[in-house]
């Protein structure tokens, strides 16, 4: 039995709206580290990696699809376009609202209440950094949706392949710079007569992300 | 835009921009306090220390690159490099000034007693150039403890 037109166009709708869903997922994923920026620390494991990893499998969708396959289960996806007029403009009309709108417009006024608000933190003698840092997730959120997608190999792997990449980039390019503020967070405790050493060890295991993970590596095995 | 530009002009703005504006502060604090006959030190210290965030860093990239970045003890040799620059490198430095400072003492003092402050500089500067014998001879009273009393 010929699968029905409408489920085709409904699955296709599904589909396509993917991307438009990763972009939500970024969006949430910069308000949870503003929310869960515990001073100068940031939770990893909470609502920022929560979103981080939907936005991933979004992004990976039709490559994770593939899974069923090896289970035995054909999933046939229908090619081509959407058929059904309203279910295209549904789409359409979605993914532009998310391009446009979110994208373009909601993430930049976004982040520029995070600045504001790093400023009343600031204020209120709270830690300013975890605005600051959201805000600059924010307005890189399209080059980060973009280095995503650039890293999906399309294979059934590829949410993990995304994922993977993600923490070389994390470990190898975000890390090292992060040690530079640690730095100066040391610099700054030591002027507020604050413990400084902490900091300093920081630095150092930020700048060795990848040998600390070898070395857990080589602990367990 | 990106995440990493942002990330990285953030980070080089509070460290190259940020901090160097503020060591005048910290030396102007510093000349205050010693118009006023208190302790100074630490003013001009957090004044030298804004001026010296990039050297920090650099140096702390070069005690992290002292083996491949996929080695296990990486992180062990980076601590190691740390602690020998500490006691190798600042430490006589140290010593250098605590001389400086008990030459001072001594040469302004209008008597000389013993228990004055030049001989606490003189015995700090012994000190600094004492840390690594004083760590081997540590080193060396554990390992004939391990054979235990006799």
């Amino acid at each position: 039995m010929a699968t029905p037109q409408l489920l085709n166009d409904v699955i296709n709708v599904l589909l396509m709206l993917a991307p438009a869903a990763a972009v939500v997922c970024l969006v949430l994923a910069g308000v949870s580290l503003r929310k869960e920026g515990g001073g100068i620390t940031f939770v990893l494991g909470g609502g920022f990696s929560k979103w981080m990893f939907w936005c991933v499998v979004f992004l990976t969708l039709q490559p994770l699809l593939m899974w069923f396959r090896s289970f035995g289960l054909a999933v046939p996806l229908p090619g081509g376009g959407i058929s059904t007029s309203w279910l295209a403009l549904l789409e359409s009309d979605i993914t532009n609202f998310v391009n446009s709108f979110i994208l373009r417009r909601l993430i930049t006024t976004l982040a520029a209440y995070m600045v504001l608000r790093a400023v009343l933190d600031a204020a209120s003698g709270e830690p300013f950094l975890p605005s600051v840092i959201a805000a600059l997730f924010l307005l890189g959120a399209q080059t980060t949706l973009t280095l995503l997608s650039n890293w999906n190999s399309g294979t059934q792997y590829a949410t993990l392949d995304v994922l993977n990449s993600a923490w070389n980039y994390l470990a190898g390019t975000i890390m090292p710079i992060a040690a530079g503020l640690a730095i100066v967070g040391a610099v700054f405790n030591l002027i507020a007569q604050r413990p400084t050493m902490r900091l300093v060890a920081v630095a150092l295991a930020l700048l060795s992300v990848s040998g600390i993970w070898y070395l857990v590596v080589d602990m367990a095995s | 835009m990106s995440f990493y530009n942002g990330f990285l002009n953030l980070t080089n703005w509070s460290g190259n921009v940020i901090l160097p504006t503020l060591t005048g502060l910290f030396f102007a604090v510093a000349i205050l306090r010693f118009s006023k006959g208190q302790s100074y030190s630490h003013a001009l210290y957090s004044g030298l220390m804004c001026l010296m965030a990039s050297g920090l860093l650099r140096a702390l990239e070069k005690f992290a690159s002292q083996r491949a970045w996929n080695d296990p003890d990486v992180y062990w040799v980076s601590i190691v490099s740390f602690v020998d620059w500490v006691g190798n490198v600042l430490m006589p430095i140290y010593a250098a000034m605590e001389v400086a400072m008990g030459g001072l003492a001594l040469a302004t003092g209008e008597r000389i007693h013993f228990a004055g402050s030049w001989m606490r500089h003189f015995l700090a500067a012994g000190l600094c150039l004492l840390v690594s014998g004083f760590v081997r001879l540590a080193e060396f009273f554990v390992q004939r403890g391990t054979g235990g009393v006799t």
